[in-house]
């Protein structure tokens, strides 16, 4: 008896084939067992809500988003050719911008972007190495089809999760995993450590975090133990003779060769960024800028995953790969160009908008949730700054089962996929699926009450 | 990869010393309301032991006060949120699976606090604190970190056994855990002892009689213990 949990569609999406609680529980694990294991294991994520830090667990959903063998296998051949263009696309901006000189990309959209840093003019970072993780968010439409939504290539977070839920999910429902062939997602953090080995200039591997209370301390603290890397802070660094050193209880010194930083490039260095940061390390940029010490991911990668630069992406692999994009966009317009603008102004009702310096989940409206003189007052504000904005047509996407209170019920979710370049631009099998649990939205971020599910890539 | 910062250090011996707190308050306590059952004593002359007053109206408040109440310093629930703070950080020299015990045993704790019969509910917590010290055992592969956790668990566990007049056999015994802990400390570390403060405690615990009538002397040294020399009070 074919005891799978999914099938295949002729559009290529695959559907779950229990669509009762009970079968899915049989099947998958049963959701409160699974989330107890996690909230045994720490699994948490840190938010701010009035100025008070909590802790929330995050909810997991037993149902997996399944996909198939022959969709992984083109999903991974479209994320290494765009990842690999985005990395080349980094070394051209902080060295010749023969692609803004050609044409391809306008000027504007390069200096006007927040994440362009003029600090990382001319650093080539070891094997030229820009984006070692990179967090690509994709959705699937209906018809089958997947499309990018986004690149983050600077401190992309969530592969833990996963990873975890993986190992307990095997605990909770081995039969699962006897009944369906899916591909073992358990080699990230050996994925990680390799792209980490590969980056490193000389000494230990060392992870750094804001501390306790950043919201993704438990990825911090997970990826440090698993990966063997030393989980730091600020204050136990400092640099000596252009060399990134660890500061030992006995009053040492231990040589760190590549730092995983998980703070965002503003407060890296007081000296080069931000004054005011009192989670950097002064004089770091100079001893990378040396080449004594690799930085995953490299700083001045904002340039590359702007809302803006998202737009020029499928060019940038035609320039740079000399290759058709294998995965696209979602259709996208930029209020820059004369004929977008137009063409976003007189549909503004039917699109979602996006505010490029936002993140999270935040600065994201859908036209067709506006009064009428908020539609007139929002086309005011894109007429006014209309590099500020990117307009894109709103996928329906497809939906996945989750189980809410017993029942199965169908809500958006989105899949960020992780690629990690280190000798090789290699694809982890696996996956963050983040769902909404508001029936209503399309906004998936677990800092807005979205939850998360395994992803099962299949081997055949 | 060997190499431990002056936090890191502090959290790994604070982790020892609030779950062996933990440990002994519990193993205390248990004791303690053994003894209530047969009303041969109340809880008066513990509060003694930490010169608390009385401001408990029954055994009942006392217990409760003293298990589960987290604003209450000398607490089961606040020892063990603080271990779990120390142990939190330290994920990645301690392991998901050493940590995950003190998550178990800080949710048996919120368990029995609704329960009916404080002692069978709280057995399973012994079993976590058991199991987390065989994690520590067994995952923490770097014996100058373990030997941090070790002393933290052993100064405390000295320090309660002669702050509640634990027998004179067991806080020997305790100390000469200690000095085999202590001296696996490298040099040039923060847990290096102060000579001067060690050699006093040695010269009480090596005797019966001076015990008996010196070990408050011991119990101010044990506190000093850590302290750089020159530093004495």
């Amino acid at each position: 008896m074919d005891r799978r949990l999914y099938c295949l569609q002729k559009n290529g999406v695959i559907t779950m084939t229990q669509q009762n609680n009970e079968q899915c529980t049989k099947a998958v694990g049963n959701a409160d067992e699974i989330n107890e294991l996690l909230r045994r294991y720490g699994v948490k994520f840190g938010i701010y809500k009035n100025g008070v830090f909590n802790e929330q667990f995050f909810p997991f959903d037993p149902i997996p988003r399944v996909i198939p063998a022959e969709d992984f296998k083109s999903i991974e051949k479209g994320l290494v050719q765009r990842v690999n263009a985005l990395n080349e696309f980094l070394f051209d901006i902080y060295h010749e911008k023969k692609i803004v000189r050609d044409g391809i990309i306008p000027e504007d959209f390069i200096y006007i972007s927040k994440g362009y840093l003029a600090q990382c003019e001319g650093i080539t970072p070891k094997n030229k190495v820009y984006s070692h993780i990179s967090g690509i968010d994709l959705v699937q439409a209906k018809d089958g089809e997947w499309y990018i939504l986004e690149d983050n290539l600077r401190i992309p977070s969530g592969a833990s999760y996963p990873l975890i839920a993986r190992e307990l999910t095997r605990i909770a429902a081995p039969q699962a995993f006897q009944e369906n062939d899916i591909v073992d997602n358990r080699n990230y953090a050996k994925l990680l450590k390799e792209t980490m080995e590969n980056a490193n200039c000389g000494g230990i591997r060392a992870i750094l975090t804001p501390g306790r209370y950043n919201a993704a301390y438990f990825e911090h603290s997970y990826l440090a133990e698993h990966t063997g890397s030393v989980l730091v802070q600020n204050d136990e660094l400092f640099v000596e003779d252009n060399i990134l050193y660890h500061r030992t209880y006995s009053g040492g010194k231990t040589r760190i060769g590549v730092l995983y930083r998980r703070i965002a490039d503003e407060y890296l260095d007081p000296l080069n960024f931000l004054p005011e940061s009192l989670i950097g390390i002064p004089n770091l940029m100079e001893v990378y800028r040396s080449g004594n010490v690799g930085i995953i991911n490299a700083p001045g990668n904002g340039v590359a995953d702007d809302k803006g630069i998202y737009y020029f992406v499928p060019k940038m692999i035609k320039y740079y790969l000399d290759e058709e994009p294998i995965l696209h966009n979602a259709p996208t317009y930029l209020p820059f160009y004369e004929d977008d603008m137009k063409y976003v102004l007189d549909n503004l009702e039917k699109l979602v908008i996006k505010d490029v310096a936002e993140a999270g989940g935040y600065g994201v409206v859908f036209g067709n949730d506006l009064t009428k003189e908020k539609l007139e007052e929002f086309r005011r504000t894109i007429i006014a700054e209309p590099r500020r904005f990117i307009a894109q047509e709103v996928i329906d996407f497809l939906d996945l089962p989750i189980l809410d209170n017993g029942e199965t019920v169908m809500r958006k979710a989105d899949l960020r996929a992780f690629v990690l370049t280190g000798e090789i631009t290699k694809v982890w099998a696996s996956g963050l699926t983040r769902f909404s649990r508001n029936p209503d939205s399309f906004v998936v971020n677990s800092s807005q009450g979205g939850g998360f599910k395994d992803t099962w890539v299949l081997s055949r | 990869m060997g190499t431990i910062s002056l936090e890191h250090s502090d959290r790994l011996y604070w982790l020892g010393r609030y779950t062996e707190r933990v440990f002994t308050t519990l193993k205390t306590l248990q004791k303690l309301y053994d003894r209530t059952i047969d009303n041969r004593s109340g809880y008066a002359e513990y509060l003694g032991y930490f010169g608390l007053s009385d401001s408990y109206g029954s055994n009942r408040d006392f217990f409760r006060s003293f298990l589960y109440d987290s604003t209450n310093p000398n607490s089961v629930a606040y020892s063990l949120e603080r271990a779990y703070d120390n142990g939190i950080v330290l994920r990645e020299e301690i392991s998901t699976e050493t940590l995950s015990f003190l998550q178990l045993a800080k949710d048996t704790l919120a368990k029995s606090e609704m329960s009916e019969n404080t002692r069978l509910s709280l057995l399973p917590l012994v079993d976590q604190l058991y199991a987390f010290w065989g994690c520590i055992a067994d995952n923490v592969y770097d014996e100058e970190k373990k030997n941090i956790i070790y002393c933290g668990k052993t100064v405390e566990r000295l320090d309660l056994y002669m702050r509640t007049g634990y027998p004179y056999k067991s806080v020997k015994k305790e100390f000469g855990r200690l000095c085999k802990r202590l001296k696996n400390v490298p040099e040039n570390t923060p847990f290096c002892c102060n000579s001067q403060y060690f050699g006093e405690i040695e010269d009480i615990v090596g005797s019966a009689e001076k015990y008996s009538s010196e070990s408050s002397t011991a119990l101010v040294d044990l506190e000093h213990l850590f302290e750089p020399m020159g530093a004495a009070v």
